[in-house]
């Protein structure tokens, strides 16, 4: 059976099983892992390596220029840089988080290096490591802690905001014998916590204060953390391996080894096995029974992974894990589990064999659980034709279960497509599936762009269905750092081409990129594709293109912009302009105004600014006698202004009607001692005159204005029925006889409720309808009916009844519904 | 009574709407922690009272105060301004930090733009070296249920701005509302726009679903739930808001004025005891007497409320005189909780009538339909002289004059000059100024080209004889004869697209245009829609089609009545919502081209 050959790599430890699986031959050549410092990224990153200056060099043999290079997982070098840094020896380097190199050198600088072997940047660790030289280092994750010649311990709690933290004194005489930390997300304290074997006991270190742990447990060599904090593994002077919890308290495992002499490396593996290296052997120490032993005849590197270790070594790298439950269940040697079975049914279906209905008629009730497993195995195998038998395996066996959910195996398969092509020695990113899932597509996407595969990464973000517009924003600025020597129309078809797959990306960003470059023109080509105004305006500002922006920001209609693009241009040019501008926008005065439609000849416009200015003199309370004069003068200003243009005649002289109006307003100010009359209409002018019986003067007024008949009429009979004057009305009726008719003097009497006096006009009106309304208006229905047969208008006939006998009727309607409603006190 | 409409009858989901806005202020509140004065722009008081109650604003620690001149006293360290983007109330902020700073006080202060930030405010705000001291944010407010069927955008915006000033900031905020209902709506497919910012705000929707487009696939909205985004500029009509309304709710703004669906009167007119205070009484339709009242002609509704009344006191004698089995009583009882509502539209109705039954206002309603009808010129320009001549109120001649202006394509050149003088004379020379702003919206005009009012009028029977105000069959019955224009082209255009109006919409002012839009050309337009299969199908599934009308410039109660008429209609086989930059009557429009040289 072929599930043999498979099991038979697995070794027993308690009652597990394990394996470790060779994911890689490693690609490069001579590297000594003996003779380099190195440092693995988890995650299945990068491998930095560079020659430990604490060895001697071998003349001849290897360059004496110390070079820093990046390799893939899969040995493949990605990147070199010759390694000049003073600063003395290196005392570790590792990867952050987001795959950046620390390293740290004996006066405690730390250079960051990116993963293409470029310097990012530098920082200080601070005077203490300066003075005294940083003598062991111990990183996670994203921080590191330093120990000095003087015993002080120093921590960066987190590379990306780079300040170092001083520990509490410990008051050490000589080096710890050993190190660990517990990172602060998962420390109880919230920071930086670190574990010291010193003596016979082991501290607890963190920035506040020392507490002394496990006292007489004996001297620790050794000492590593479980992944998540909760358990360490430590080797003792006497050589027993301890795990207990890390806060010492509880006791797991206490298993004694062959020698005394501590290992060169102890790692967890998951979280249930530890294991040691010494030189040729490695040792896998479970919870209970006998370990696992493997022989190693060259050095190898354990690199701690969520689910397992890789085991890198001169020529290989490895994956020790445990054997998950549905592969044993599959591959167990004699297993007889659904899932075996159906594995084995396959394989009868592929011969053709009849046993394949056997084996489905065996399992038929736990069909879907077996398929699950197929499904679930397949996730962890690296070999793709293992993954695609496993796979076909549940397929086969999903078509005779109806109650499955059927995404899972579609889910698995994209997630395994995935997998495979990252792992591709050409990429190297031996991933397993637990770590894709902790790690999150997005972030494998990320490193992808950050090693520079933008094609996979686009290719897989499509898959995904994951946004495209990082990878492709990503490759279009690099693409334009590395692009120096290639024109800039050329450049820019080749950028396009690849932008446009990606809708509504930010053309901006890319431009703003460009120009940051020192390629300014090649950023204005490109900001001219930017369809967000909001974002390109700003832009093309920045690069010195305000036309543009101004013809842009007046298309896209958001007013705000073209304020932004117009304070730009006033901001940056003509101080004088600008000036003005200010001066404008603060007081609202119209000289600026002015200034700009002179400029545009829009002398009318000119004109009314004078107009209004002469306006607003007047409203300024001490200057109200003097200003006249002024006043005068702007709107003359005002009138010869639009009698530079015909279209303006009307106003040319309703400018002087103005100024004439002034005049004669102020005459009569002063001729009757009351300022009453200026800025008050011309025929506001002539009632106040009759008010106040200036008869005289309002005529005067009439016949400067060229008053209409019409108007001085309906004007006078009002002023007089203002003043109830009405001996001097019926005269006024009697001077002539009214060009226009009585209707004034009746409506006069009316609107005054004066009803015998309107009577006196009433009958004069000459046209019998207007006679019926005016009788109706004042009550008299029968005198309006009267009036409205003589007209002979049936229809103003009808109106009227209908007025009466609507208003009438619509009050009492009104009436008595109110009294309807004054039952109201009853609810 | 609450003034925060019911909205759960909307046909799209604008409670989703208002809870957003609810949100987003109560945020910005909870956000600044302890207690805070908050100082609001007396502009958007009526806004917010659509959207939170007082008390509510007053629980997140908040002291309300209304921006002035005057900088605010308070004893509060935190100070919220929430105002709109204007330079000018930017001087206001300055002056209260100034003063607090003279003083040696040191406060927190945070200013809350509406609905954005600007350049030109916050220019201001660094001038004046307080930029420094504020907190700036943004309270994005750009739409808001004013009822079931109504958003407002919220902009005070003016047709003397888009006419005579050119500002078009307004424009771009209405699009960027419409375009954000399409986030939760998905695409309008299909554009209709008539008129200068009617076209412009469709230009700027365009280049906004460029900008930032709504992706239809991503979201998972299958269809867009508005069919056609009707735009309509207010300048295409300044016909109808001349005219004096007839609807109950358009009668109420005409005489008393409505204020955030809410009027405002004497106490004693309501039937309250206390003399001299005011009563605030809302206008929305989570009133149900007046849902059902507000669009009728007022002649109608005095009727329907007499039925009402008389029904009851039917029902009363019967209780009083007749034993009632117990479910009778109890169908009584709820009769008799409609009381309130009853009792305080009979008294808002017969205030109204102490206008209407005046003959002035007949006399009124007589010249507007002879202007209207454009065969009596002479009439018509004599009326006007004699209301010039009596010095009648200023905007009262003005809505006769433009309705004069517009139906005759301008006056003759000597008319022109004279009316123009005459008025001068009355009212006074600052008044050039008035007459400058008119003529500029070309509201008041010299006629330079043939009238073709007439043939506007014909084509689209603005005038209809004989109407039935009771039971209407045609929106004519909102001025009792005359259809508005607007409306009418509203008609048209959800009807058939301007494709068959073409030659009329040339002879009104601005441009036209048709679009379509976001890749729904698998969608019907529904271009031949009343009376075809595809309507009945969509009664049937019980939702029908939306359409959004969007008016750019306000907007009268009339217009609004006639649009919800339209959508009431059995062959109509869309439900329409209304979007308003606000509510406008003639003495509202025509008060903000009157001259501001006295301010």
């Amino acid at each position: 059976m072929a599930g043999v050959s498979v099991a038979a790599e697995w070794q027993l430890l308690y009652n597990r099983y394990y394996r470790k699986p060779e994911l890689y031959q490693m690609e490069w050549k001579q590297v000594d892992l003996t003779r380099n410092k190195i440092a693995c990224a988890p995650f299945a990153g990068p491998i930095a390596a560079i020659r430990d200056d604490a060895k001697i060099v071998h003349l001849y043999a290897e360059s004496a220029l110390r070079k820093l290079r990046i390799f893939t997982s899969s040995g493949r070098l990605t990147a070199e840089a010759v390694w000049r840094n003073p600063g003395g020896r290196l005392v570790g380097m590792s990867w952050t988080d987001d795959l950046t190199l620390a390293c740290i050198t004996q006066d405690g600088t730390v250079y960051s290096y990116s993963v293409h072997a470029k310097l990012l940047g530098t920082f200080s660790l601070g005077r203490e490591c300066f003075d005294n030289s940083v003598v062991d280092c111990l990183f996670w994750g994203n921080g590191v802690v330093c120990i000095t010649e003087a015993f002080e311990m120093l921590a960066v709690p987190d590379f990306k905001a780079p300040r170092a933290v001083k520990l509490a004194d410990c008051g050490l005489e000589e080096l710890p014998h050993c190190m660990a930390v517990i990172e602060p997300q998962y420390a109880k304290s919230g920071g930086v916590e670190v574990l010291l074997g010193i003596g016979d006991h082991v501290l607890l270190v963190d920035e506040g204060g020392i507490q002394t742990l496990a006292a007489g447990i004996g001297p620790l060599q050794k000492m590593v953390l479980s992944r998540k904090g909760e358990f360490v593994a430590s080797f003792t002077h006497d050589g027993r391996l301890l795990v207990m919890s890390s806060d010492f308290s509880k006791e797991f495992i206490d298993y004694t080894c062959e020698s005394a002499l501590p290992p060169d490396q102890l790692a967890w593996c998951g979280s249930d096995a530890v294991l040691l290296y010494w030189e040729d052997i490695l040792l896998m120490v479970g919870p209970h029974d006998e370990p696992v032993r493997y022989i190693y005849d060259e050095p190898i590197i354990l690199i701690p992974e969520c689910d397992g270790v890789r085991i890198l070594s001169n020529t290989t790298m490895e994956f020790l894990h445990r054997v998950p439950d549905s592969t044993v269940s599959i591959f167990g040697i004699g297993s007889i589990s659904p899932p075996a079975l159906l594995y084995d049914a396959l394989e009868h279906f592929d011969r053709r064999s009849a046993k394949a209905a056997e084996n489905l008629k065996l399992i038929c009730s736990s069909l879907p659980e077996a398929v699950e497993s197929c499904i679930d195995a397949a996730g962890y195998e690296f070999d793709i034709s293992l993954q695609r038998t496993l796979l076909r395996a549940a397929s086969y066996g999903q078509a005779f279960s109806s109650h499955f959910r059927r995404d899972s195996v579609r889910e698995l398969c994209q997630m395994l497509r995935v997998l495979n092509a990252v792992r591709d020695v050409n990429i190297g990113i031996p991933l397993s599936l637990q770590q894709y899932k902790l790690l999150t597509p997005s972030v494998l996407i990320n490193r992808l762009i950050n090693a520079h595969k933008h094609l996979l990464a686009l290719r897989l973000s499509e898959y995904l269905g994951l946004s495209q517009e990082v990878v492709i924003m990503h490759w279009t600025c690099t693409k334009i750092s590395a692009s120096a020597m290639i024109p800039d129309a050329t450049l820019l078809q080749s950028l396009l081409d690849k932008l446009k797959i990606c809708k509504g990306i930010s053309y901006a960003a890319v431009a703003a990129h460009a120009d940051k470059s020192g390629r300014r023109k090649l950023a204005s080509m490109l900001v001219e594709h930017e369809p967000r105004s909001s974002k390109q305006i700003p832009l093309l500002l920045s690069i010195g293109e305000e036309h543009s922006a101004l013809v842009k920001a007046t298309e896209s209609g958001d007013t705000d912009l073209v304020y932004l693009v117009m304070f730009h241009i006033w901001k940056k040019t003509r101080p004088l302009a600008r000036d003005l501008f200010i001066k404008y926008a603060r007081c609202y005065k119209h000289e600026f105004l002015k200034d700009f439609f002179l400029s545009t000849g829009q002398l009318q416009e000119v004109a009314y600014l004078l107009w209004k200015e002469s306006w607003e003199l007047a409203k300024e309370p001490r200057a109200k006698g003097s200003s006249f004069g002024p006043r005068i003068k702007l709107i003359e200003k005002a009138s010869n202004l639009f009698a530079e243009s015909r279209e303006h005649m009307f106003e040319s002289k309703a400018a002087e009607e103005h100024a004439k109006l002034l005049r004669i307003q102020r005459e009569l100010e002063i001729t009757t001692k009351q300022a009453i009359f200026l800025d008050s209409s011309v025929s506001d002018t002539i009632r106040t005159c009759i008010v106040l019986g200036n008869h005289r003067a309002a005529n005067k007024v009439r016949a400067e204005f060229k008053v209409s008949d019409k108007r001085w009429y309906w004007l006078k009979c009002f002023a007089l029925a203002t003043i109830q004057d009405w001996d001097a009305l019926e005269k006024f009726s009697r001077e002539k006889r009214p060009p226009i008719g009585y209707r004034p003097f009746v409506e006069a009497c009316v609107d005054a409720g004066e009803k015998a006096e309107a009577l006196k006009y009433i009958p004069k009106l000459s046209d019998p309808s207007e006679r019926a309304e005016a009788y109706a208006k004042i009550g008299m229905a029968k005198e309006a009916a009267d009036a409205a047969s003589q007209s002979k208008d049936s229809e103003l006939l009808a109106r009227l009844r209908e007025s009466f006998s609507q208003n009438a009727r619509g009050s009492s309607i009104f009436d008595t519904l109110r009294d309807r409603l004054s039952f109201q006190a009853l609810s | 009574m609450s003034q925060i409409p019911n909205l759960e009858n909307a046909p799209i989901n604008l409670t989703e709407i208002r809870t957003r806005a609810q949100t987003e202020l109560l945020n910005i509140l909870r956000d600044i922690k302890g207690d805070k004065c908050l100082v609001i722009d007396p502009k958007l008081s009526g806004a917010l009272s659509l959207l939170v109650q007082s008390s509510e604003l007053k629980e997140n620690g908040a002291e309300l105060r209304h921006l002035t001149a005057e900088p605010i006293q308070t004893e509060r360290t935190k100070v919220v301004f929430l105002v709109r983007a204007q330079p000018d109330l930017m001087r206001f902020i300055c002056s209260t930090i100034h003063n607090d700073t003279s003083k040696g006080l040191h406060r927190e202060y945070y200013l809350y733009f509406v609905p954005r930030r600007l350049v030109s405010c916050e220019n201001v705000l660094a001038e004046e070296k307080v930029r420094e001291l504020l907190n700036i944010g943004e309270f994005s407010l750009y739409m808001l249920p004013l009822d079931e069927d109504v958003l407002s955008f919220e902009l005070d915006l003016t047709e003397k701005e888009c006419l005579v000033e050119g500002d078009e900031t307004a424009f771009w905020n209405i699009a960027k509302a419409i375009h954000n209902l399409e986030f939760s709506c998905g695409v309008i497919p299909n554009v209709r726009a008539k008129g200068k910012g009617a076209a412009r705000v469709a230009d700027i929707l365009t280049r906004m679903q460029t900008e930032e487009p709504v992706n239809t696939s991503n979201m998972g909205i299958p269809l867009p739930e508005i069919n056609t985004l009707v735009l309509l500029d207010r300048e295409v009509d300044m016909i109808t808001p001349m005219l004096t309304q007839l609807t109950y709710e358009g009668l109420i703004d005409e005489f008393l004025g409505v204020k955030n669906g809410a009027v405002e009167l004497d106490a004693s007119i309501m039937g309250n005891q206390q003399e001299g205070k005011k009563a605030k009484v809302p206008l929305n339709s989570s009133d149900k007497l007046f849902r059902e009242t507000r669009d009728l002609n007022f002649e109608v509704v005095v009727q329907v409320l007499r039925q009402k009344a008389t029904s009851m006191k039917q029902d009363y004698t019967e209780i009083s005189t007749t034993t009632q089995t117990v479910s009778e009583l109890k169908d009584f009882v709820k009769k008799l909780n409609s009381l309130p509502e009853m009792t305080r539209h009979i008294n808002l109705a017969q205030h109204l009538t102490t206008f209407t039954s005046k003959s002035i206002f007949a006399e009124r309603l007589d010249m507007e339909q002879t202007l209207v009808e454009a065969q009596s010129y002479d009439i018509c320009f004599d009326y006007i002289e004699e209301l010039l001549c009596k010095q009648e109120p200023l905007e009262k001649v003005l809505r006769l004059l433009i309705l004069f202006s517009i139906t005759n394509s301008g006056l003759p050149k000597k008319h022109f000059d004279y009316l123009r003088r005459e008025l001068l004379i009355s009212y006074g020379p600052e008044h050039i100024n008035t007459l400058d702003s008119l003529e500029k919206a070309g509201l008041l005009r010299k006629q330079d080209s043939r009238g073709n009012w007439l043939t506007i009028k014909r084509a689209l029977q603005l005038l209809v004889e004989d109407t039935d105000t009771t039971n209407p069959n045609d929106i004519s019955y909102v001025f009792s004869g005359y259809a508005p224009l607007s409306i009418r082209l509203v008609q048209h255009a959800i009807r058939s697209g301007w494709r068959s109006l073409e030659e009329i919409l040339k002879l009104l002012p601005g441009p036209q245009l048709e679009t379509k839009r976001g890749g729904f050309s698998s969608i019907p337009s529904y271009d031949t829609l009343p009376g075809s299969l595809n309507s009945s199908e969509k009664l049937a599934n019980g939702r029908r089609d939306l359409v959004l009308v969007v008016f750019v410039g306000g907007v009268t109660f009339a217009e609004i009545s006639a649009l919800r008429f339209l959508s009431s209609q059995e062959g109509m086989a869309y439900d329409l919502i209304i979007g308003i930059t606000k509510v406008v009557n003639g003495r509202t429009l025509i008060e903000t081209f009157i001259s501001d040289w006295d301010k």
